[in-house]
C-alpha cells in the first residue's frame, strides 16, 4: 500500500474572472520511507500539489488517499487530526510561533495531540538535540539565526513521528551552505527513521541529493511521477 | 499555565501598545462604573436613613383605608380610633421583626410669635417612639436645644428656617392655630425646646414636631392619622407589609399600607435619577469596552493570520483557535478588571482622605461626598467585563477559525 496515492487530481483557482488551471491531472504514488523532491519553475504547481497532499487544501476533482484513506471524504476536523498525527510540515518563511521559544514551538504539536507537559517536552527535547540545537532551547525565533529557526521548523515537523513530512521550498531563504546542511539533515532523518518527506525546490544544486525526482511543469507531472 | 493561556499572554505582552490602550479603556470603565456605583450605594443608604429615621416615616406606614384619596375632605372619618390604634399596635409588635408600632397625627395650621404669623406642618409624634425611630441618626442632625418630652406637652421642636424667619428661637414662646376636625379655630401656647436641620430647602422653614398628645389637642380628637412601623432591617420591608396587611385584614381593619420609599419623593426621584445616570454611563462603558476589545482582536487576528494557518496545519481544530483569542479576550477583561479595581480603590482611599463636601439640589447644608467599596459590584463588573471581552472576542476569533489553512498560511 503506498503512502501517497494522487489519481487525476486537478486544481483550479478563480483569479478575478479568469480560471487558473493549478494542477492539470496529476497522477502520483509515493510509498513510504521515499525522499522526493518536487522539482520545477515558478508557477508549476509545486506548492498546490504539496498542500493538497498535506491535506490542507481541496483538489477541484480527482481522488487523494493518505495512508489509503480518501482525505477528500474526512471531515474538517478529521483532516485536522490526520494532519496533527501522520503529516509534519517545513515552511519555507519557517513559521515558527514568535511568542515561543524554540522548545515550546517544538513541543506545540504535541501538545495539541493531548500529550502530558513532561511527554512533550522530553521529546522536543531529544528532537532539538537530533538538529542540533540543544544549545538554542530557550530561545525565542526572533534570536536565532535563519538555519537554525529551520531547524527548530524540521524539529516541530519530527516531533511526532510523522509518517510524512512536506517540506515547501525549506531551503528558499537560506544561503548555500546552510540550504546543504537543511536538506542533508532531513536526508539523514529520511534514512535513519524512514520518515518520507517530499520536498519543493527549484534550487538545482540540492537535486543530486534527494532519492527521487518529480519534474512537474504548467500544472503536469512531466517526470518521475510513476517512481521508476 | 496552560500553553493557550501563556500564548495568550505572551502576545498581550507583545503588542504593548495596543494592549495598554485596551486595558485602560477596560480598568477606567470599571473604575468609572464601579465608583458610580458606590456613591450611589452611599448616597441611598444616606437617602433610605433619612426617610426611614430622618423624616420619621419608618419602613412601613398604616393609614385607613380611604386617607390618602379622601382623608383632606373628612378626616373624622378616615382616622384611626384609639381602639383601631391599640389593635394595630398589639398586631403589628407581635411580629418578630417589628421593633416598634407608633401612632402619629400631622398637622397644618399658622404658628406665631406674637408679632407675625406663618404657615407650618407638624408631626404630632410620640416623643419616646420618636427618639426610637431617630435611633443613631438623631446625632447627624443634632437638635440645637431641647429634643421632645412628654413631660412638657407644649414643648415642641421647629425647623432651623422657620425659627428664624419667626424669630424664635429654644425656649421661646409662640402659638399655634389651626381648624379642629369639627372646623372651629383653636389656638395653643407653645414653646421652642429645640431647632433643627430638616435637611431640605423646601421643608425647612414649615416644619415641626410637636408631642403626639398635643397634636390631639389642637385638633381637638383623640385619634391618629397613621401608625408608622419600625423594623429591624429595611430588606424585609415588602415581607413585613405582606404580612401585616393580611393580619390586619383578617381582624377586619380595612388599612393601606405605603412603605418607605412610596412615601419618600424625594428619595424615589433621586433614585430614578441616579439609576438613568447609571445606565447611561454602563452603556458608555459597554460601547468603549466592546469597540476597543474588537479592534484590538480584529487586528490581532489580521496580524496573526499566518501563526493562525501554521497551528491549523499543525493540527488544531477550527475550536481550538477560537478558543485561543477567546482566552486572549478573557485575559483582557481580567487584566483590565484587576488594574480597574486598583484604581477604583486608590480613588476610593483619596476620597476618604480629602473628604471632598458638597451642596445637593434642594438640601439645605453640605454633605460629604462618601464613595462605598461595592465588592458585590466589583466582582460583579468584573465577571461582566471578562464574559463582555471574550463575546467580543469571540467574533473575530470565529473568522479567524473559518479562514482557509492556504490562505492563512500565504498571508503577508
Amino acid at each position: 500500500m503506498p503512502l501517497i496515492e494522487t489519481k487525476d487530481i486537478k486544481k483550479d483557482y478563480l483569479l478575478g474572472e479568469t480560471v487558473v488551471h493549478a494542477l492539470r491531472g496529476v497522477d502520483l504514488t509515493i510509498d513510504r520511507g521515499e525522499f522526493v523532491a518536487i522539482w520545477g519553475p515558478s508557477g508549476s504547481g509545486k506548492t498546490t500539489l504539496l498542500n493538497l497532499i498535506g491535506a490542507i487544501d481541496e483538489p477541484s476533482s480527482g481522488q487523494l488517499l493518505i495512508e489509503d484513506q480518501d482525505v477528500s471524504r474526512l471531515s474538517d476536523n478529521r483532516q485536522t487530526e490526520l494532519r496533527n498525527e501522520s503529516i509534519g510540515f517545513i515552511f519555507q518563511g519557517f513559521n515558527l510561533i514568535a511568542v515561543l521559544s524554540a522548545l515550546e514551538n517544538v513541543m506545540l504539536p504535541l501538545q495539541i495531540k493531548g500529550k502530558s507537559f513532561s511527554v512533550a517536552k522530553d521529546r522536543a527535547l531529544s528532537r532539538l538535540h537530533e538538529v542540533g540545537l540543544s544549545d538554542f532551547v530557550r530561545h525565542r525565533p526572533d534570536k536565532m539565526s535563519g538555519g537554525q529557526q529551520q531547524r527548530v521548523a524540521i524539529a516541530r515537523a519530527l516531533v511526532t513521528n510523522p509518517s510524512l513530512v512536506i517540506a515547501d521550498e525549506p531551503t528558499a531563504n537560506l544561503d548555500s551552505d546552510t540550504s546543504r546542511s537543511i536538506i542533508g539533515l532531513m536526508r539523514s532523518l529520511n534514512e535513519k527513521e524512514k520518515t518520507t518527506f517530499i520536498f519543493s525546490t527549484h534550487d538545482q544544486r540540492l537535486l543530486d541529493r534527494v532519492g527521487r525526482l518529480v519534474r512537474l511543469e504548467d500544472g503536469r507531472i512531466i517526470d518521475g511521477g510513476d517512481g521508476k | 499555565m496552560t500553553k493557550w493561556t501563556k500564548i495568550a499572554l505572551r502576545n498581550i505582552l507583545k503588542n504593548k501598545r495596543r494592549s495598554f490602550v485596551t486595558l485602560l479603556a477596560i480598568s477606567i470603565g470599571f473604575t468609572a462604573v464601579s465608583l458610580f456605583r458606590g456613591y450611589t450605594h452611599n448616597t441611598y443608604e444616606g437617602l433610605r436613613t433619612s426617610a426611614i429615621r430622618g423624616e420619621g416615616l419608618g419602613h412601613l406606614t398604616i393609614y385607613k383605608a380611604g386617607w390618602i384619596d379622601k382623608g383632606k375632605i373628612d378626616p373624622d372619618k378616615y382616622m384611626f380610633s384609639m381602639e383601631d390604634i391599640k389593635t394595630i399596635t398589639d398586631i403589628a409588635e407581635e411580629e418578630d421583626d417589628v421593633l416598634l408600632a407608633t401612632p402619629q397625627l400631622h398637622l397644618s395650621g399658622l404658628v406665631s410669635n406674637g408679632d407675625i404669623s406663618t404657615i407650618f406642618l407638624a408631626q404630632g409624634v410620640i416623643p419616646r417612639d420618636d427618639k426610637t425611630i431617630k435611633g443613631a441618626w438623631a446625632a447627624f442632625r443634632p437638635v440645637r436645644g431641647n429634643v421632645l418630652d412628654e413631660k412638657k406637652p407644649y414643648g415642641i421642636e421647629m425647623a432651623e428656617d422657620l425659627a428664624r424667619h419667626l424669630n424664635l428661637s429654644p425656649g421661646a414662646d409662640g402659638v399655634v392655630m389651626a381648624s379642629t376636625l369639627d372646623g372651629q379655630m383653636n389656638a395653643l401656647d407653645i414653646q421652642v425646646s429645640g431647632v433643627y436641620d430638616s435637611g431640605s430647602d423646601a421643608t425647612n422653614d414649615k416644619y415641626m414636631r410637636v408631642p403626639f398628645s398635643f397634636a390631639q389637642s389642637l385638633y381637638d380628637t383623640e385619634k391618629a392619622d397613621r401608625i408608622i412601623v419600625l423594623l429591624d432591617d429595611w430588606k424585609k420591608t415588602e415581607q413585613a407589609r405582606t404580612r401585616l396587611y393580611n393580619r390586619l385584614s383578617r381582624a377586619g381593619l380595612k388599612c393601606e399600607i405605603k412603605t418607605w420609599n412610596e412615601l419618600s419623593l424625594f428619595y424615589s426621584k433621586v433614585k430614578g435619577m441616579f439609576d438613568m445616570i447609571f445606565i447611561f454611563l454602563f452603556s458608555i462603558v459597554f460601547i468603549i469596552v466592546v469597540m476597543s476589545t474588537v479592534n484590538t482582536m480584529g487586528m490581532a487576528v489580521l496580524e496573526r493570520t499566518r501563526e493562525i494557518g501554521t497551528l491549523r496545519a499543525l493540527g488544531l481544530k477550527r475550536r481550538g483557535v477560537s478558543v485561543l483569542f477567546a482566552i486572549e479576550g478573557s485575559l483582557l477583561g481580567l487584566i483590565g478588571s484587576i488594574l480597574g479595581a486598583m484604581l477604583n480603590v486608590g480613588v476610593w482611599a483619596v476620597i476618604r482622605a480629602v473628604e471632598p463636601t458638597y451642596i445637593p439640589p434642594g438640601v439645605s447644608t453640605p454633605v460629604p461626598l462618601i464613595v462605598n467599596l461595592v465588592p458585590q459590584t466589583m466582582a460583579g463588573l468584573m465577571i461582566f467585563l471578562i464574559f463582555l471581552s471574550l463575546t467580543a472576542a469571540i467574533l473575530p476569533a470565529r473568522r479567524a477559525a473559518r479562514q482557509n489553512v492556504v490562505d492563512a498560511l500565504g498571508h503577508v
